[in-house]
């Protein structure tokens, strides 16, 4: 079953084309990796999904729900049932990582608020940080203090923008083990973007690559592998 | 929410824009313009000729002193160099008529006459003591900002001095052209320094005009003229001056190349500290020193003279302050946010020109166009000089928080908004504690402009209403100089205390915030 779907988009900044009628959909409860270099449009498909962006011409839908439409936002982000993991993390500087967790439920006037939050924080092993800041944290908890603040929020899709840059490579490894269990134990539907090709097939059920706004192949990773196209054997060799 | 900025944005429009272009543009259409066109003679170009040779000169030797300054205190490992900073900046923040009145009082100490001081050279000296930190500020923040690597390269080819003319310099020339025509235009707008000095400047002879002779539509005709030299000099250099990246907190810092000064470095201190001896300490001390030559019986005098001004001062610069951060933090959220906005274009540059021109021109804008009986409520009372404080110094506060809001990722808003955080309370509750450092750097630079601006307040302020400047300035010309003295020392004094306060607030605040930033 199909849980995002985009249709038809065209979308551009400041007058340049990023996508031009542009298809793409992603199957339910599966990590789908869209891969691909600098500027080929990635983080714009998830920056449209998330409602940040309206795309001028076409439809988003999710949950075959219409989201947005011909340059309309017709459902805002936060009534998305999604969370977006951000490439620099955006974890709130000022707030405890107790708090980065639970503003999102306190300002939704949720019941038990604590319990759901130190849940999270036991299960990525953050509960001796809870009242430490941001930049008291390493790189690897501020990874897992910014999933668990997208995760409290109990969302259908997760969304995440090349998370995991700024990592070195063993604690990335760690870290992608940690988000295959993530979409087993909160069912989740993984949209994750990456230029790194093998972080992609470490993780994904699903691989898209893309070029210049396009698709240039999709399929399992070993049909990405295995692909003849001139762009993704050359993208694969580096 | 939104609600409040277009009402911020509507009370700016009507209350100061709307006066200045009124009275400025008004003036062609009532009749009055031919015949005071007529009025202007030689004289009247003779003035604005002074008065321009009187800003190339302050600009040139500002420039040139803030620059060398800048260099030594921004790029090279020169010790104590943040006390250096701090210290080297109290001239800018302090009314310019402080610094001609000790100025004047150390001639009359040193040589027993005033009149080498009281001239246009002396008007330059004191006018360069202002404003070559304000170059230190831009030129400073402009070689922070260059990236090592190009300083490193050039290293590579040539030697030290070469690299500094042949890259540093023209990678800093438009900060020092910046610094230049700002200080041109401060200089040339300036009232108070060569008032004191009875110098018959461009903006005197408008005051004559306006207010001894109330040739009100003659006035204006000369503040146009005035105005169109500022404007042509701020389109020149606007781009980077709109800019204004040196009123920037920087709190993500910068690593700029720091060089070594080895054996120099004890005689380049010597030079900072004279420096500083001639430009902060001698004004003070000689203060101190007229004050007290009679004793402490002066100063009492002069202290139960200003005690009256003392709350309606603090009150006047303190709601003015809170009203032009709120105007900066409004003009800097629709710049950083709506970027693209006409609205936000159009603003920007109003700021800048309001900031730009000079203070007398914008009091007899307001005079005209609050002088009705139905607007005197606002005329006769000190809500108009709230206003011209805020229209006034609205672009410092605008930039300081326009430059501090640009530092913070958009992506922290957009996680709030995935979160389902409602538009008031992001701003409430992400945007506003974390731009907290520059809300308060721009209240203290507020308050302290109101604090001692002259020219606007000495036109603006209502019969019967004590001020602290004001007091002075009428007093000046009659009291003994121990009196006078005493008055500007007692100023000095309060201005420093408040500076000294509000900074210590301020570091308070900075550290909380400042490792914050550090995350990202």
């Amino acid at each position: 079953m199909q849980i995002i779907q985009l249709q038809n988009i065209d979308f551009s900044y400041s007058g340049k084309a990023v996508l031009e009628d542009f298809n793409i959909s992603f199957e339910k409860n599966s990590l789908t990796c869209l891969l691909g270099s600098s500027a080929c449009g990635k983080t714009t498909i998830l920056r449209i999904i998330a409602g940040f962006e309206a795309p001028q011409k076409g439809s988003v839908l999710i949950e075959n729900k219409k989201v947005s439409a011909q340059g309309k936002i017709i459902i805002p982000p936060h009534k998305r049932n999604l969370a977006y993991i951000f490439q620099d993390l955006a974890l709130w500087p000022h707030f405890s990582v107790y708090k980065n967790i639970a503003f999102g439920l306190q300002e939704r006037k949720a019941k038990n608020i604590k319990e759901k939050v130190f849940e999270m924080l036991d299960f990525f092993n953050l509960s001796e940080h809870a009242n430490k800041f941001p930049h008291q944290l390493s790189g690897g908890q501020k990874q897992l203090t910014a999933i668990a603040r997208a995760l409290v929020l109990r969302p259908r899709i997760l969304l995440m923008d090349e998370p995991l840059n700024n990592l070195d490579v063993k604690l990335k490894h760690k870290m992608l083990e940690h988000i295959i269990r993530l979409k087993e134990k909160f069912e989740l539907s993984i949209l994750y973007v990456s230029h790194d090709h093998k972080e992609a097939f470490t993780l994904a059920d699903n691989v898209i690559v893309l070029n210049k706004g396009k698709i240039e192949a999709e399929g399992t990773v070993a049909d990405i592998k295995n692909a003849k196209n001139e762009f993704v054997q050359y993208f694969l060799e580096y | 929410m939104k609600n409040l900025f277009y009402i911020v944005f509507t009370l700016f429009g009507i209350l100061v824009v709307l006066p200045l272009i009124h009275t400025l543009f008004g003036i062609f259409f009532s009749g009055d313009f031919f015949p005071n066109i007529q009025q202007f003679n030689p004289e009247t170009f003779n003035l604005l000729f002074k008065s321009s040779l009187i800003a190339i000169a302050t600009a040139t030797i500002a420039t040139f002193l803030g620059t060398v300054l800048a260099f030594l205190l921004y790029k090279t490992s020169l010790s104590s160099v943040n006390l250096l900073k701090a210290l080297l900046l109290i001239p800018l923040f302090i009314s310019p008529y402080i610094l001609a009145v000790a100025w004047r009082d150390f001639f009359y100490l040193s040589f027993n006459n005033t009149a080498l001081i009281s001239s246009a050279a002396g008007t330059v000296l004191v006018l360069i003591n202002i404003y070559s930190p304000l170059s230190v500020l831009i030129i400073g923040s402009a070689l922070n900002n260059i990236d090592t690597q190009l300083e490193e390269s050039g290293l590579l080819v040539t030697n030290f001095p070469k690299m500094v003319f042949k890259i540093i310099l023209p990678l800093i020339k438009p900060a020092i052209l910046s610094s230049f025509a700002l200080i041109f235009i401060f200089s040339i707008s300036e009232f108070s320094v060569p008032a004191f000095f009875g110098i018959k400047v461009f903006t005197t002879e408008i005051f004559t005009q306006f207010s001894a002779f109330y040739n009100h539509s003659l006035a204006i005709l000369q503040s146009l003229l005035l105005i169109l030299v500022c404007v042509l000099l701020l389109f020149t250099e606007g781009r980077y001056l709109a800019g204004a990246s040196f009123l920037s907190m920087g709190s993500k810092g910068t690593k700029s190349k720091i060089y070594e000064l080895g054996k120099k470095r004890n005689s380049v201190f010597a030079f900072s500290i004279l420096y500083l001896i001639i430009s902060v300490f001698i004004p003070f001390v000689v203060l101190f020193i007229q004050s007290f030559k009679y004793g402490t019986e002066k100063f009492i005098e002069a202290f139960n003279i200003l005690l009256p001004t003392f709350s309606n001062s603090l009150m006047l610069a303190f709601w003015a302050s809170v009203f032009t951060v709120l105007t900066g933090f409004v003009f800097a959220y629709y710049s950083v946010y709506k970027k693209h906005s006409i609205l936000n274009k159009l603003s920007n540059w109003f700021l800048l020109i309001i900031f730009a021109i000079p203070s007398i021109i914008f009091g007899i804008s307001l005079i005209k166009f609050y002088n009705r009986p139905e607007l005197n409520f606002i005329y006769s009372s000190l809500a108009i000089v709230v206003i011209a404080y805020t229209g006034k110094f609205s672009f410092i506060a605008f930039k300081l928080i326009e430059n501090s809001m640009q530092q913070i990722p958009k992506s922290l808003d957009e996680a709030a908004q995935i979160t389902g955080i409602a538009y008031s309370r992001r701003i409430f509750k992400i945007l506003i504690p974390l731009i907290m450092p520059a809300l308060f750097a721009a209240f203290i630079l507020s308050f302290i402009f109101n604090l001692g601006e002259l020219a606007i307040t000495i036109m603006l302020y209502p019969p019967g209403m004590e001020i602290m400047p004001i007091k002075v300035y009428t007093i000046m010309a009659n009291a003994p100089q121990a009196l006078t003295s005493s008055m500007t020392l007692i100023v000095f004094l309060i201005s420093l205390l408040i500076i000294s306060s509000f900074y210590l607030i301020y570091r308070k605040i900075e550290r909380k915030y400042s490792p914050l930033f550090k995350m990202q």
